[in-house]
């Protein structure tokens, strides 16, 4: 099943990511690797998408082009209908400080900063104020279950509580978007599971868009639409309803 | 449109951050401070102990000077190498840390304000260090030949001259040393960065 033709003007405010023909080549010498071959993609406010495909599927790759993090060679990105090609550095550091949170498999804590400290530091480059911070950054922990951590610097936490501690870095400027690639990676079973429940939640209180790159077929259950990439392309999208179905045949 | 939008990165955020990482690596940016305190001392020595010798008559070559110049000026240049070296490797391993900060908001300017300021806080720490030390030793080594003869006094207060002098060649040093390798950390994208973490 091909990619269904996005809604028309009307509906399309409710799109906080597009992705528009997505295109990215890395151009080795005369061989060209397509990693994204023309990927073209809507998510909706409050959803959560999961983006499966096997490793080298091109899954990070497109994270990294809607997250901001790298530009395409080809095709937009719009996030809530602004094309991020069109930013300059510093709006596009806004971007990525105000609207979108990021979820990385290894965690990507800063190691000398305590729990505490890492979830206040985007809300430093955000301009908040120490008090206000400090209230905001405990109360997030205390959300994700470590409120008893705060002071633990990363090494003094097992990799579940390194996760958690990233999903509250990732929420603390109310974030539009949170982006999560490979967040069960590192994890075992068990953790993985509890990661992928709090997401869940976190998505239906806050009503945050969550887009998941995975591997990890747990994602499966909670998730509102899943899109299959690979070899850089879309080849099938599932709703939740879809799924629902198959599995009962 | 978003014209005005952009994130910040307070002096005295950075401050703590800096000092932060600086204490938490503290042996490995150890190795930066000793080759700084080494350079800084022996040219504070070296200065203060010609000034010291020809005020209070000692006598002592001509050539030894000239030649004490150059070994000092040479230990700088080994000093500077070294550091650029050594920032270089730092920044290299901390390239996941610049991807990661560039996610959460920061801009290029942010990433090189904590490189410069972390080594102009080495720059001064070490230069300090070297500073006093090597001036102390020329001052006592002085005063011990010639005895402690009260025009001592007067001549060390003239060479403390020499001790701000190398402090600030040093954290001019350190920050120099370091800016190369600092621009080119912070000029990264957040991707690349990112996937550079082994």
């Amino acid at each position: 099943m091909s990619a269904p033709t996005p809604a028309p003007a009307s509906e399309r405010y409710a799109y906080v990511v597009e992705t528009e023909n997505l295109k990215k080549y890395y151009f080795m010498g005369s061989v060209v690797i397509k990693a994204l071959d023309g990927v073209n993609v809507y998510v909706k406010r409050g959803e959560y998408v999961s983006i499966m495909g096997p490793s080298g599927s091109g899954k990070t790759t497109f994270f990294n082009m809607i997250g901001g993090l790298d530009s395409p060679t080809e095709g937009k990105v719009y996030i809530d209908n602004v094309d991020i090609a069109k930013l300059d550095a510093y709006e596009l550091a806004w971007l990525r400080c105000r609207k979108i949170g990021y979820i990385f498999q290894t965690f990507n804590l800063i190691p000398v900063l305590t729990a505490l400290e890492n979830v206040e530091l985007p809300m430093i480059f955000a301009g908040v104020k120490k008090e206000d911070r400090l209230k905001k950054a405990e109360a997030l922990l205390r959300r994700v279950g470590l409120g008893d951590r705060l002071h633990h610097k990363p090494t003094e936490l097992s990799g579940g509580q390194q996760q958690r501690v990233a999903i509250a870095r990732a929420l603390a400027n109310d974030p539009v978007i949170v982006l999560a690639d490979e967040p069960t990676g590192n994890l075992d079973l068990h953790t993985g599971l509890d990661i992928i429940n709090l997401l869940r939640e976190l998505n239906r209180e806050r009503n945050t868009t969550i887009i998941t790159a995975t591997h990890d077929l747990k994602m499966i259950d909670i998730s509102d639409r899943i899109i299959y990439i690979r070899d850089g392309r879309v080849r099938r999208i599932e709703t939740r309803a879809e799924i629902k179905v198959s599995y009962v045949v | 449109m978003m014209a005005e939008r952009s994130s910040v990165f307070p002096f005295k955020e950075a401050l703590a951050y800096c000092t932060r990482s600086i204490r938490v690596r503290f042996l490995r940016v150890l190795m930066i401070m000793i080759s700084i305190v080494l350079g800084v001392a022996f040219m504070v020595w070296l200065l203060t102990w010609s000034h010291l010798v020809s005020v209070l008559g000692v006598s002592v070559g001509k050539e030894v000077q000239a030649y004490g110049l150059w070994v000092a000026l040479l230990s700088l240049i080994i000093c500077g190498i070294g550091i650029v070296n050594s920032t270089l490797m730092a920044v290299y391993e901390r390239y996941g840390e610049i991807g990661t900060l560039k996610c959460l908001g920061a801009i290029d300017s942010h990433i090189l304000k904590i490189f410069v300021l972390e080594s102009f806080l080495l720059g001064l720490i070490g230069g300090v260090i070297g500073a006093f030390a090597g001036w102390g030793i020329a001052v006592l080594w002085c005063g011990m030949m010639a005895g402690f003869p009260p025009e001592l006094e007067a001549a060390t207060i003239q060479t403390l001259v020499y001790v701000g002098e190398a402090i600030a060649i040093a954290v001019l040093l350190a920050v120099a040393a370091s800016a190369y390798p600092a621009y080119r950390a912070a000029k990264l994208n957040p991707a690349d960065a990112l996937r550079k973490v082994v």
